[in-house]
C-alpha cells in the first residue's frame, strides 16, 4: 500500500511516508521507470527524509530518462516539510551548495 | 486527529501521572504494565509515540524497545524511555536497543510532553 | 484524578514495594540467587525513588538513590550478597519504609541511623567494586562517554530551551532583523540509525526552525541513483544558518536526541548577517501549518517563487492548492482502530480492581442486616406454616442458602493474606535482637493465609508484643546457646494456617523454655495461687497470661516469659480469639493463638441461660451433652464437678457467673457445654436449654452500648430479639478467678 497506481504513469502518495514507507516507494518508482509521471501528493500528510530521498533520486532517474516526473496537488505538509528540509518541493530538487 | 501514546510502566504511581499530564495535554493514552502486555497491546493500537520505563518485570525496556524494533510495522515509532538523570548506562543501552530519545524522571509534565512533541510530526 | 490522589496511589504502592523488598532481601539471605529475585528487589527501591522523585519527597529519593546504587552493584555481579551485606540491606530497608511513612505522615526518622546506613551502603558499593566511577557517581557530568563529547544532556534548567519562542507573521521576513541574537551556522549530517531509532531529521530541523529565523541548505550529492539507494538509508546533510536569541547550547540541544547518531556541527557564523547573501531557502518557522494548514504568508510565497525561479532544472511545475480529501478508507480504519483500543485498554486494565474498605465494609454491613432480616423472615413464616410444606418455605430455604453464599463471597472480598503482619515481624525481630545483642532468624510459614482485614489489623499489635517477648526473654544469649550445645543463632517459627474455621497462628522459639520453678514462685509472690497449689505443667505455664502476674519492675528479673502477656491475652480474647502455651524446658516455648476468620459473623449455638438467650460460639463447645445426678458431684459450697468419661471437670453455672440468678441452678435440669478454654482444660457450662444453632451477625456491644464482662457482643435473631453472645474464655477465666485458690488449698487438703 506503498503508493497507489492511480492509471499509468500517475501514483498516488501515501499520507504518511516514513520509514516504513520508503522501500515501498522505493519499489513502486523502480517499477514506474520509462514512462513520464505524476505524483499526486495531495493526502500527504507527513514526509520523512527518507521518502523525500527516494523521490529526489526519483525525480534524477526520469531527469536522466528524459521523462517528465511532476508533483501535483502538494499538500501544505508535503510543501512545507519539503521547504523545511531545503528540498523545493515543486521539482524535488535539493538546493545543493 | 488526538496523538495517541502508548505507555509502558509497572508503577501504579508513574502510569497514572502519565495518564493524567497525557490526557491534560489531549493526547490519547494506551497503558501497559510491562514490556510483554506492551508488546500485546502495540498489536493494533497503534501509536503515535511509545513512553516506556527500563526496569520492569517480564519483559524490561530494553527488551521492549527491541521487541518494538523488530516490528515490521511498529518499528518506526518513536520510543522515549523514562530513566533517570544519572544514569548514562541505561540510557546508552537504551539507544542501542532502539530508542529515540528519553524523559529524565522526575518528569515533569511540561518536559514529558515537549519529548513528546519533539519526536512526533 | 488529581496529585493527592495519585500521591495516595503512590503510598499504597510503596507498602507493596516495601513488602516486596524486604521479602525479596529475605529470599536473599536464604541463599536464594535467582537474578530475577535480586532484579525485583532493586525494582521495589527503584519504583519507590520514581515516584518520590516526581513528588518531590526529597530526602526519600535520596537514600533511595544510595540504597538502589547499592542493589545495582549485587545486580551486576559487583557485590556479593553475603550475610553482612544483606545485613545492612535490611536495615536499609527499614529506614527506607521509616522514609515513606515519615513521608506520608509528616513524621521525622531517625537520622543518625539514616547518615549510618548511607555510609554504610556507600561503602558496600565502593569497597567491593573495582571501578565505582562507571556505576556510582550519581552525576553523570564525570563520565561523558568518549562517544559524546558534548555535553550528553542539557542540564536541567535549560529545559526552557525547547519551547517555541512567541512568533507573529509581522516579524518574518520583514528588512529589520526580527529577533535579537546571534547567527550560527549548523553542519548537520544524519546516519541511518538516527532514522532506525525513530528519530526523524525532519523534526529536527523543524524544532531549530521554532528557535530562529533559519536558512537552510540541503547537500543531497550523496545520495546515489534511485536504483543504487537504500530507501532507508541516510544521505541528505544539510547547512543550517539560524538567527536567534538563544544560546549554542540551546540549539545543540535540539539535536539531544539525535547526537549520537549523526555528524553535527555548531558554531556562531563567521559572517555576521550573512543571511542576505547566502542563496539558502529561508524557511517559515510557522510551522504549525504542517497540522493545520493555515494561509502560507504572502512573503514566504514569494521567497519560493524567487527560488523556484533560480531552480536550475526546467521541469514542469504543476502545482496546484490541494484540497485534500481523505479518503473513505482512513474512516474505516479508524473505527477498526477505536475497537482495538478499547480492547487494548480492557487488558491493559489487569484482574484486580482497588475498591475503598468503607465501601466493603458497608456492603459487609448490608448483608449483615440481610441474613438478620432473611431469619427473621424465616422465623415467621415457620410460625404461620407448620407443616412447612409451602412454596414459600421451600423458596425461603433457597433464600437462605443464596444469603449465606452472598456473605462468603462478600466476607472472601476482605480476606487477606497474612504477610503484611509477618513481614512487620521480621522488622522487628531484626532490631529487638540487635538490641539485645542475639542472633535470631525468623522463619514464617502459610504467610498467605488468609483472614479478614479486620482482624489482620487487629493482630499485629499482639503478634509484635509477642515477637518482642520470644526475642527479649525467650531465646538465650549466643553464649548460653552455645553452652547448651545449640546453634548460637536461635529461631523463631511464626506459622499461620486455616483450622476448621479459624485461623491458627503459632509463634514457636528454641529458646530456653519457661522456667516453672521461678513462674510458679512469682505467681505465689504475687499472691495469684496458694503457696501449696499443686499445679499442673500446663498450668503453670499459662500463668504467665494472668493479669496481675508481671510488673514492670521484673521484666528482666524473668528469665522465661510474662511481659504484659495478660494484655496480649485480653486483645486476642477481644477479637473472638483463644491463646495458649505449650513450653518444653531448654527446647522452647510455642504460642498457639486461635482467632475467627472474620469478626462478623459467628457460627453459634442459642440457649437459653434464666429465661435470656444468650449464643455460644460454637468453636468454643466441644461437646453437649445431659448431665445426670449421679455424675454431679459437689463439694464446699458451691463448687461442682460432673465426671465425664471417668474424668472430672469443673462445672460452671452460667446463670450464677453473670448474675442472671442468685442461687445455683439444678444441673440435671440443663444442658451442660463442654468447652474448651485455652490452657486451663475444660469446663462444663450449665445453660438451662438449647434453643438451637445459626450463624449469627456480631454487632459489638462495646460500639452500640458498653463492655459487659462475660459478654464478647451481641447480636439480632430471627425474631428481633436482640441476644448476647457469651465471651466463654473470659466467662471460664472468671469462674476460676473466683475458686482457684480455693480449689487448689482443697486439692492440697483433700
Amino acid at each position: 500500500m506503498a503508493a497507489k497506481k492511480a492509471g499509468s504513469g500517475k501514483m498516488k502518495l501515501s499520507a504518511v511516508l516514513d520509514l516504513n514507507e520508503a522501500s515501498a516507494l522505493h519499489g513502486q518508482l523502480i517499477s514506474m521507470r520509462g514512462s513520464d509521471i505524476v505524483l499526486d501528493a495531495s493526502g500527504v500528510e507527513r514526509v520523512g527524509v527518507q521518502c523525500a530521498q527516494v523521490l529526489v533520486a526519483g525525480a534524477r532517474a526520469w531527469d536522466e530518462d528524459k521523462k517528465s516526473f511532476l508533483v501535483e496537488k502538494a499538500s501544505d505538509a508535503f510543501e512545507k516539510t519539503m521547504q523545511l528540509i531545503g528540498i523545493n518541493p515543486a521539482n524535488l530538487v535539493a538546493k545543493e551548495i | 486527529m488526538k496523538k495517541k501514546v502508548l505507555t509502558v510502566d509497572d508503577s501504579r504511581t508513574i502510569r497514572n501521572m502519565l495518564l493524567v499530564t497525557l490526557n491534560n495535554a489531549g493526547f490519547e493514552t494506551i497503558q501497559a504494565e510491562d514490556g510483554v502486555e506492551g508488546l500485546e497491546v502495540l498489536e493494533g493500537c497503534n501509536p503515535d509515540v511509545i513512553v516506556t520505563d527500563i526496569n520492569m518485570p517480564r519483559l524490561d525496556g530494553f527488551g521492549f524497545i527491541e521487541g518494538v524494533r523488530r516490528n515490521e510495522k511498529y518499528r518506526a515509532v518513536p520510543i522515549l524511555v523514562l530513566t533517570t538523570e544519572s544514569d548514562a548506562e541505561k540510557k546508552n543501552r537504551a539507544r542501542q536497543a532502539g530508542a529515540t530519545g528519553w524523559i529524565v524522571k522526575p518528569f515533569d509534565p511540561a518536559k514529558l510532553i515537549d519529548a513528546i512533541e519533539r519526536v512526533t510530526a | 484524578m488529581d496529585m493527592n490522589e495519585i500521591k495516595e496511589i503512590f503510598f499504597q504502592e510503596c507498602e507493596e514495594q516495601l513488602a516486596e523488598l524486604e521479602s525479596g532481601l529475605l529470599k536473599l539471605n536464604d541463599g536464594d540467587r535467582d537474578p530475577e529475585t535480586v532484579n525485583a528487589v532493586f525494582r521495589a527501591v527503584h519504583s519507590i525513588k520514581g515516584g518520590a522523585g516526581a513528588f518531590g519527597l526529597d530526602d526519600l529519593v535520596s537514600f533511595a538513590h544510595v540504597f538502589e546504587t547499592t542493589l545495582d552493584c549485587v545486580r551486576s555481579n559487583k557485590l556479593e550478597p553475603t550475610q553482612d551485606v544483606l545485613k545492612v540491606m535490611l536495615k536499609s530497608a527499614d529506614v527506607l519504609a521509616d522514609l515513606v511513612a515519615a513521608s506520608r505522615d509528616g513524621g521525622s526518622v531517625d537520622e543518625t541511623r539514616t547518615r549510618g546506613l548511607v555510609k554504610e551502603l556507600e561503602a558496600l558499593a565502593h569497597g567491593d567494586v573495582p571501578s565505582p566511577a562507571s556505576h556510582e557517581a550519581p552525576k553523570p557530568a564525570a563520565k561523558a562517554p568518549a562517544a559524546a563529547p558534548k555535553a550528553e544532556s542539557p542540564k536541567p534548567t535549560d529545559d526552557s530551551g525547547f519551547q517555541p519562542i512567541p512568533f507573529t507573521f509581522d516579524d518574518f521576513g520583514s528588512d529589520e532583523p526580527a529577533i535579537e541574537g546571534s547567527t550560527y551556522d549548523i553542519m548537520f549530517k544524519p546516519r541511518r540509525e538516527l532514522y532506525s531509532k525513530g528519530n526523524e531529521a525532519a523534526l529536527l530541523l523543524r524544532d531549530l526552525s521554532r528557535i530562529g529565523e533559519m536558512s537552510i541548505n540541503c547537500d543531497a550529492t550523496a545520495l546515489p541513483a534511485l536504483d543504487k539507494m537504500d530507501p532507508e538509508g541516510s544521505y541528505f546533510g544539510w547547512t543550517i544558518s539560524i538567527k536567534t536569541a538563544k544560546s549554542e547550547d540551546d540549539l545543540r540541544a535540539v539535536f539531544e536526541f539525535a547526537e549520537w547518531d549523526c555528524d553535527l556541527e555548531v558554531k556562531p557564523s563567521e559572517a555576521e548577517s550573512s543571511d542576505e547573501e547566502l542563496p539558502m531557502i529561508p524557511v517559515p518557522f510557522d510551522l504549525s501549518a504542517l497540522d493545520d494548514a493555515p494561509a502560507v504568508d504572502d512573503k514566504a510565497e514569494e521567497t519560493l517563487a524567487a527560488a523556484v525561479a533560480a531552480a536550475e532544472t526546467a521541469s514542469n511545475v504543476a502545482k496546484a492548492a490541494g484540497a485534500a480529501a481523505r479518503a473513505e478508507k482512513k474512516e474505516t480504519a479508524a473505527a477498526a482502530a477505536a475497537q482495538n483500543n478499547a480492547a487494548a485498554a480492557a487488558a491493559a486494565a489487569g484482574q484486580t480492581i482497588r475498591v475503598d474498605l468503607d465501601r466493603v465494609d458497608r456492603l459487609i454491613n448490608l448483608v449483615g442486616e440481610l441474613v438478620i432480616n432473611q431469619a427473621m423472615l424465616s422465623q415467621s413464616v415457620v410460625e404461620n406454616d407448620a407443616t412447612g410444606t409451602s412454596a414459600v418455605n421451600i423458596g425461603l430455604e433457597e433464600l437462605q442458602q443464596l444469603t449465606r453464599e452472598i456473605q462468603d463471597s462478600v466476607m472472601a472480598i476482605r480476606a487477606q493474606p497474612v504477610k503484611p503482619v509477618f513481614q512487620r515481624m521480621s522488622r522487628i525481630v531484626r532490631e529487638v535482637a540487635d538490641m539485645v545483642g542475639k542472633s535470631i532468624r525468623l522463619v514464617t510459614e502459610g504467610e498467605n493465609t488468609e483472614v479478614d482485614k479486620t482482624v489482620i489489623d487487629k493482630i499485629a499489635e499482639p503478634l509484635t508484643h509477642m515477637i518482642r517477648n520470644a526475642v527479649d526473654h525467650g531465646i538465650e544469649t549466643p553464649e548460653k546457646r552455645e553452652a547448651a550445645g545449640k546453634d548460637p543463632e536461635g529461631t523463631i517459627k511464626l506459622t499461620a494456617k486455616h483450622r476448621s474455621g479459624r485461623i491458627l497462628i503459632e509463634l514457636a522459639d528454641d529458646g530456653g523454655g519457661i522456667n516453672r520453678e521461678r513462674v510458679k514462685q512469682k505467681a505465689i509472690d504475687n499472691d495469684l495461687i496458694a503457696p501449696d497449689a499443686n499445679l499442673s505443667d500446663e498450668e503453670i505455664d499459662n500463668l504467665i497470661f494472668a493479669p496481675g502476674f508481671s510488673t514492670a519492675d521484673t521484666i528482666s528479673d524473668i528469665s522465661g516469659r510474662g511481659v504484659g502477656m495478660d494484655v496480649v491475652k485480653r486483645s486476642i480474647q477481644a477479637l473472638g480469639g483463644r491463646i495458649s502455651i505449650s513450653s518444653r524446658p531448654g527446647l522452647g516455648s510455642t504460642f498457639t493463638m486461635s482467632l475467627p476468620l472474620t469478626l462478623a459473623v459467628l457460627d453459634g449455638m442459642v440457649v437459653t441461660v434464666a429465661g435470656q438467650t444468650l449464643v455460644v460460639p460454637l468453636t468454643a463447645i466441644v461437646e453437649t451433652l445431659q448431665p445426670e445426678a449421679s455424675a454431679i458431684h459437689s463439694f464446699g459450697a458451691t463448687q461442682r464437678l460432673i465426671s465425664i468419661r471417668n474424668s472430672f471437670c469443673p462445672l460452671v453455672d452460667v446463670g450464677r457467673i453473670l448474675n442472671f440468678r442468685s442461687t445455683q441452678a439444678n444441673p440435671v435440669e440443663g444442658v451442660a457445654l463442654l468447652v474448651e478454654s485455652e490452657g486451663g482444660g475444660q469446663r462444663a457450662l450449665m445453660v438451662d436449654a438449647i434453643q438451637g444453632q445459626r450463624q449469627v451477625v456480631i454487632k459489638s456491644l462495646e460500639a452500640n452500648y458498653t463492655h459487659v464482662p462475660g459478654i464478647a457482643a451481641a447480636t439480632i435473631l430471627g425474631d428481633g430479639r436482640v441476644a448476647l453472645i457469651l465471651d466463654v474464655d473470659a466467662v471460664v477465666a472468671a469462674s476460676r478467678g473466683q475458686s482457684l485458690k480455693a480449689e487448689m488449698s482443697l486439692a492440697a487438703t483433700g
